[in-house]
């Protein structure tokens, strides 16, 4: 046998490198020896020597090449396997344990790829191999989950996959080997389709992003499942168009348009797809954050409405890319403008004080409007945050309305809502008194109640204590009085009558079907619907009940009447009740009619009634679906807590206190409230609660503006920061974006007054010249002008002058008259203060780098400062800093103002970022000059940084409140504005500039006159932007700005 | 071209017609008595509830003719004419105690004296009406404090003389509470020398009834309007520094008169009419709509 002798030598030659190997080639040979002619079998064997040459270790991969030759056989004819062993010798070449690796996996791989695929494949591996034992290791791993990896990906696709692993592999071999061990998995979990996409973005994110793709492998894949299977593809493809742009934020806008996505209807996903395409063309940065936006904007407005707000956009974005990023991100004004034309649903936020005014104006109380969520916060009963309701002294709302796609139709809900409370408050609803007798009903109620009145703690109780079903008792009672409401304010205001119709018809469509409800709520259900106006013909009860039917429904249309009353009410429920209770409350078939019911006129032990113990069959009552716009209804909560409230207001008079155990019985009794027997904690905590809300009702009214007025604290605890909001001004995108910054106002703490006083010492010269210079300032209120032309009266000197001139031949010009003249100085001014950081800066030092040689920067002040501070009461002049002259130039100007009588305010501002820009009230510009800001002056030291926009906004805010003839705003700093996120990047000044200019700009809009002071003495250039034809200086020489300032101001005000 | 508008000398002008007014509590027997016992009257009031339409239609009802400011020599003769003269001044805070009193005018080569209407009224026995009296200052008001008291004197110190009130004169002085600011307020020393009247609008019925015959609207409309009243009054200190007068009901009627639809009238008598503020008109609008269809 010739193979025999081919083989025999190999078989030697291998032994004497390994035995084991040896053995391993005879047992792979015997096979291969059926297969292969004697040529293929020596080449065969030959590379398995070679592989087992390449180094010392290497007999380990030709061993793994012969104990694989056999399976590979299997699959492969001759010339396929001659590819084969090629490859891994190839690959031992580099590393023998790659060779093994891919000896170990392919013949796995060939099940699904061609040989030659599988060795290009794991030749392309090789790349990963970068002589070092890691990447050895990765390109192993690699070859390793090469099955599992070809048996999903193309060719093609397998092949960009080592290319992600490589370019990672480059970066960091942790993250390869993480990314490599998830991608089998994360390939298998992608549909065909979309693996190339995925991986041609894993691509381009390592090249742009690579730290990203550890985030994308673990994590794209899924993300990808909040889309609709058949829009994934596309998806990815915008976010490669995105990641080709700029690779930088490429993830999180993937994973935030994956997730917005999510939240948004599957079926619209083509929709906003095709849309978000359209817009990469032109930015793909635009078409992610529209996606981003989406789940948002669909929120306030209709899909069909999306296509315009779109639109707009794409024509921002057309000619302003910026603008139009900012659109679609929503931070911009024009953005939300344009949504808010689209969006046909309503906030309560919105129309609140609108409400609010509309609710006084009809009740002349006040009342205020809250979101319905505020009441039930309050648990005091109140359950619904989707009812109107009110509890006597407040309105409570949906926060939300889109009940119609027109705007103007949902605020007609709201105000019929509104409307439908307000008259319970205008028509008395809840001034029930049990002894008050009606107008339109004999009373009956007394009769009634004639086995003793049983201890209750409101009216409403002692009546709904007439009753053995206190529910059916008070369903009846709500509508009868809902159903007088109604009437009463269609009668008195016709002009909202065809909006009350049209909700009351809609509330007719919705109310359930009558068909298999048991008669006696069959019955209820009728009067509901007759008191919405429907007319009950059609409906067919049996004989017997028909005529009781249609008496109560007349005894429920006889409130419909001007003069009715709530007392009318209640007898008009006593009677509906009564005829009620001859209803049985039975399904289908209605039984034989029964005679009048005997009922026990002392019923004011409950008990859940001897009726439906009689007739066993009898289906408990269950109350009706309510009435949507008439909302929650509880005239006996309210009753109690308007009794709780008066109360507290009589604590010290003798009068009958309500007792818990009284207030504990009628919550037990009462149906308004949802409170099982058992649960004992809850009820003891709804009693507090309502104790707690009689306590604190104020009857002024709030508004429902988060942004209410702050009242200045006067007491010592810690103030809670008043929070305001404020657009920004984008340059770029030349719009605002809304609601941007978020101010927190509260007084600095106080330091001691001592530094006032001294400062005072100090500069007492400067301090009583500046005074003397504004004093003259001081005008007199009136000043008697004279010679003029026309004046209150003849000026007798100037007249006999004249007469004597005019005898003397002359023609004198007619200057006789005096006036006298107003003059009233009125200005307010606010100071602003920069509290940066920055103003740290000692001033030696500061002169120090400005002179030519001194280039090192100001890193080390820690010694300074200290040296400085034992030093402080140096005569000679400690070296000072930025702050403290912004310090000693206040107190002196407060001396100045306070002599001249102008109205001031002087704040600070820092902060870090957008949501927290700091403004501190150092003197307010309503409040006295006092101790207090003296200490507050003291207290006034660096902090961070320098928005400047927000600050000067809120500053114009408090300008704009006051009524003075000249407002001010004084804006003294030592720098450029400066902030986390105030422009692109920190480098960046553009944006901050822009900003606190349109700041300024705004402020002179509103009629004050801003100035800018600075002690940059390179603030010349940046000033000029900022302030263009805006006022501002320049102090280069620091240390005169005590004495600069009240002289700046003078000549201002002047 | 003929002359479309007649002048009057201020005397010479009378009214020809009893000015409609509903009393609505005693207030005519009140100003009557006063009128006899040549006590001043401080009426107050918002604006446009009908003070000045009292003043008018009292000094028709006590027997004189009713102008604006008539010199003395020509009011003789005319004595048998219903009605008393009624001197109205505005005041306004320029307006100086000369305004009131007289001042030298250049004419010629010489001066001449010419009484102001303070002293006009004094001489011819008018009621003297100044409106808003907290606008004029304060060393104006001091001047009438000899009217006011036993004396009924008017001193002109630039005359060297002293002006004897004539029987009928009755100085009545109005002012408006609802402005009431520290600095504009009565001087306890100025009010404490009059009757004080208190004026509000008239409850919803009256004003009805008055709306209806001012501007000729039906009655329901009119009891419409009356009900808007009401209810924006509510909206007083909340929004709205004065409720809305009985004047801008009657505008509103008077346009719906014209064929202006309800609530178009409304919007512009009414809610503009009152504020500037958005939110408010927004409001007061919502109960227009609320009322009128």
């Amino acid at each position: 046998m010739a193979s025999n002798n081919i083989l025999s030598p190999i078989e030697e030659e291998l032994r004497a490198l390994s035995p084991a190997l040896a053995s391993d080639f005879r047992q792979a040979a015997a096979i291969a020896i059926r297969r292969l002619s004697d040529d293929e079998l020596t080449q065969w064997a030959h590379s398995g020597v070679t592989l087992a040459h390449y180094s010392w270790r290497s007999w380990e991969a030709a061993s793994e090449y012969f104990r694989a030759t056999p399976k590979v056989l299997e699959k492969l004819n001759p010339n396929e396997l001659s590819e084969w062993s090629r490859a891994a010798v190839e690959l031992g070449e580099a590393a023998p344990a790659l060779a093994t690796a891919y000896a170990r996996s392919s013949v796995a791989c060939l099940d699904h790829k061609s040989v030659t695929q599988v060795a290009r494949w794991a030749i392309s591996a090789r790349r990963l191999y970068r002589g070092t034992w890691r990447s050895a290791s990765l390109a192993v791993q690699l070859l390793d989950s090469g099955p599992r990896l070809l048996c999903d990906l193309s060719a093609e696709e397998a092949d960009m996959l080592v290319r992600f692993i490589d370019i990672l592999g480059e970066r960091s071999y942790d993250l390869a080997n993480h990314c490599l061990n998830l991608m089998p998995q994360v390939v298998s979990s992608l549909a065909p389709a979309d693996r190339k996409p995925f991986l041609e973005l894993a691509l381009t994110m390592a090249q742009s992003a690579w730290a990203d793709s550890r985030s994308y492998v673990e994590r794209g894949a899924t993300l990808l499942d909040h889309l609709q299977q058949s829009q994934r593809a596309k998806f990815l493809a915008l976010a490669q168009s995105l990641a080709t742009q700029d690779g930088q934020q490429i993830y999180p806008l993937y994973a935030a348009g994956a997730k917005a996505l999510g939240q948004v209807e599957e079926s619209n996903h083509p929709y906003l797809l095709v849309m978000a395409e359209k817009l990469a063309d032109e930015s793909p940065v635009a078409s992610m954050e529209f996606l981003k936006s989406a789940p948002v904007v669909l929120e306030r407005i209709y899909l069909d409405a999306l296509a315009p707000w779109y639109e707009f956009g794409r024509e921002i974005l057309a000619t302003n890319r910026e603008g139009g990023e900012a659109y679609f991100r929503l931070e911009s004004s024009r953005s939300e403008e344009v949504l808010d034309a689209l969006s046909s649903r309503l906030e309560l936020n919105r129309v609140g004080e609108v409400l609010r005014l509309y609710s006084k104006a009809l009740t002349g109380v006040d009342v205020s409007i809250h979101p319905a969520s505020a009441l039930t916060e309050k648990g005091i009963g109140w359950v619904s945050t989707e009812h109107a309701s009110t509890e006597g002294t407040s309105i409570y709302l949906p926060d939300v309305v889109e009940k119609y796609r027109d705007k103007d139709a949902n605020f007609a809900v709201y105000k019929v809502f509104s409307t439908h409370q307000a008259g319970h408050l205008e028509f008395g609803s809840f001034l029930f008194r049990f002894d008050a007798p009606g107008n339109i009903f004999p009373t009956e109620r007394i009769e009634k109640e004639r086995n003793g009145a049983h201890d209750s703690a409101t009216d409403m109780e002692r009546f709904f204590n007439l009753f053995e079903e206190r529910k059916l008792a008070s369903d009846i009672f709500m509508m009868v009085e809902d159903t007088r409401i109604d009437y009463l304010l269609t009668r008195e205001y016709a002009g909202i009558r065809s909006a009350y119709r049209h909700i009351q018809e809609d509330e007719v469509d919705n109310r359930p079907p009558m068909d298999w409800m048991p008669m006696r709520q069959m019955a209820m259900e009728s009067l509901i619907r007759a008191s919405l106006g429907s007319m009950m013909e059609e409906f067919f009860y049996p004989g017997p009940v028909a005529p009781l039917v249609k008496e109560a429904i007349e005894t429920m249309r006889s409130v419909q009447s001007t003069e009715a009353t709530v007392e009318d009410s209640a007898e008009a429920t006593l009677r509906i009740y009564q005829i009620l209770q001859r209803i049985p409350n039975v399904g289908e078939e209605p039984p034989p009619q029964k005679g009048p019911e005997e009922r026990p006129e002392d019923s004011n032990e409950r008990g859940e009634g001897g009726e439906s113990e009689e007739s066993g069959e009898e289906a408990p009552y269950e109350s009706p679906q309510p009435v949507d716009f008439r909302g929650d209804f509880k005239p006996e909560l309210v009753q109690l807590l308007s009794r709780l409230r008066d109360d507290q207001e009589q604590q010290n008079e003798e009068l009958l206190q309500l007792t818990p155990e009284q207030m504990r019985e009628l919550l037990e009794k009462s149906v308004e409230v949802d409170v099982s027997e058992e649960d004992e904690e809850s009820l003891d905590q709804l009693l507090e609660n309502l104790m707690k809300e009689a306590e604190d009702s104020p009857q002024g009214d709030q508004t429902t503006s988060d942004e209410s007025t702050p009242e200045q604290e006067q007491g010592e605890l810690p103030v809670q920061p008043h929070y305001y909001f404020y657009d920004e001004w984008d340059f770029r995108a030349n719009d605002y974006k809304p609601r941007w910054c978020r101010i927190a106002e509260f007084p600095l703490k106080e330091g001691s007054p001592h530094f006032f006083e001294q400062t005072h010492r100090k500069y007492s010269g400067l301090v009583g010249a500046t005074r003397r210079q504004f004093e003259m300032l001081k005008p007199e209120l009136f000043r008697k002008m004279k010679h003029l032309l026309d004046g209150e009266d003849l000026d007798l000197d100037a007249a006999i002058e004249f007469l004597v001139e005019k005898q003397a031949g002359h023609t004198p010009p007619g200057k006789v008259y005096w006036r006298r003249n107003k003059i009233e100085r009125d200005v307010a001014v606010v100071f602003l203060l920069d509290m940066s950081a920055s103003t740290d800066e000692e001033i030696a030092r500061r002169e120090r780098r400005f002179q030519p040689t001194g280039g090192d920067s100001p890193t080390d002040v820690q010694p300074h400062l200290y040296w400085w501070a034992n030093r402080r009461m140096d005569a000679a002049g400690p070296p000072k800093r930025i702050i403290d002259l912004e310090k000693e130039s206040t107190v002196l100007l407060i001396k100045a103002l306070e002599t001249i009588g102008d109205a001031y305010g002087i704040y600070g501002f820092s902060g870090y970022g957008r949501e927290n820009v700091e403004f501190y009230v150092i003197k307010d510009l309503n409040e006295e000059f006092s101790e207090r800001v003296k200490s507050r002056i003291d207290s006034i030291s660096p902090v961070r940084s320098t928005r400047m926009g927000p600050a000067i906004r809120h500053a114009t805010t408090k300008l704009a409140a006051n009524d003075a003839k000249v407002k001010i705003l004084f804006l003294l700093s030592d720098g450029r504005p400066q902030d986390h996120g105030y422009g692109r990047d920190r480098t960046e000044k553009d944006y901050a500039i822009h900003d606190t200019h349109m700041a300024l700009v705004e402020a002179k809009r509103k009629g004050i006159v801003p100035f800018c002071l600075t002690v940059d003495r390179y603030g010349h250039d940046y000033l000029k932007q900022m302030c263009e034809d805006l006022g501002y200086a320049v102090v280069a020489d620091i240390e005169s700005l005590p004495q600069r300032l009240p002289m700046l101001y003078r000549r201002l005000t002047q | 071209m003929a002359q479309d508008y007649r002048q009057y000398a201020i005397e010479e002008y009378v009214l020809e017609q009893e000015p409609y007014y509903v009393p609505i509590g005693d207030e005519v027997e009140l100003f009557t008595a006063a009128f006899h016992q040549k006590m001043p009257v401080l009426l107050k009031g918002p604006t446009g509830c009908g003070k000045t339409r009292f003043i008018e239609y009292m000094a028709y009802s006590l027997g004189s003719p009713m102008t604006v400011m008539r010199e003395r020599r020509d009011t003789d003769g005319r004595e048998e004419a219903e009605g008393l003269p009624l001197v109205t001044v505005a005041c306004h805070e320029d307006l100086t105690a000369s305004d009131l009193v007289g001042r030298y005018l250049l004419e010629g080569e010489s001066t001449r004296w010419i009484d102001g209407p303070l002293t006009r009224a004094v001489k011819v026995g008018a009621i003297c009406y100044l409106d808003e009296i907290v606008e004029a200052r304060k060393d104006t008001t001091v001047l009438i404090h000899p009217l006011t008291d036993h004396r009924r004197i008017l001193p002109i110190d630039k005359l060297g003389q002293i002006v004897e009130a004539s029987d009928g004169f009755l100085l009545v002085i109005s002012y408006n509470p609802g402005y009431q600011s520290a600095l504009k307020d009565i001087k306890h020393s100025t009010r404490q020398r009059f009757m004080a009247m208190e004026f509000n609008y008239p409850p919803p019925d009256l004003e009805s009834k008055i709306i209806h015959h001012e501007s000729g609207i039906d009655e329901p409309t009119a009891t419409q309007l009356a009900r808007l009243g009401e209810k924006v009054r509510h909206l007083k200190e909340h929004g709205l520094s004065e409720g809305v007068s009985t004047r801008l009901l009657i505008y509103a009627g008077r346009l719906m008169n014209q064929g202006i639809p309800a609530r178009r009238a409304c919007q512009v008598a009414i809610v503009w009419a009152l504020t500037d503020d958005r939110d408010v008109q927004r409001s007061i609008q919502e109960v227009v709509t609320s009322i009128f269809e």
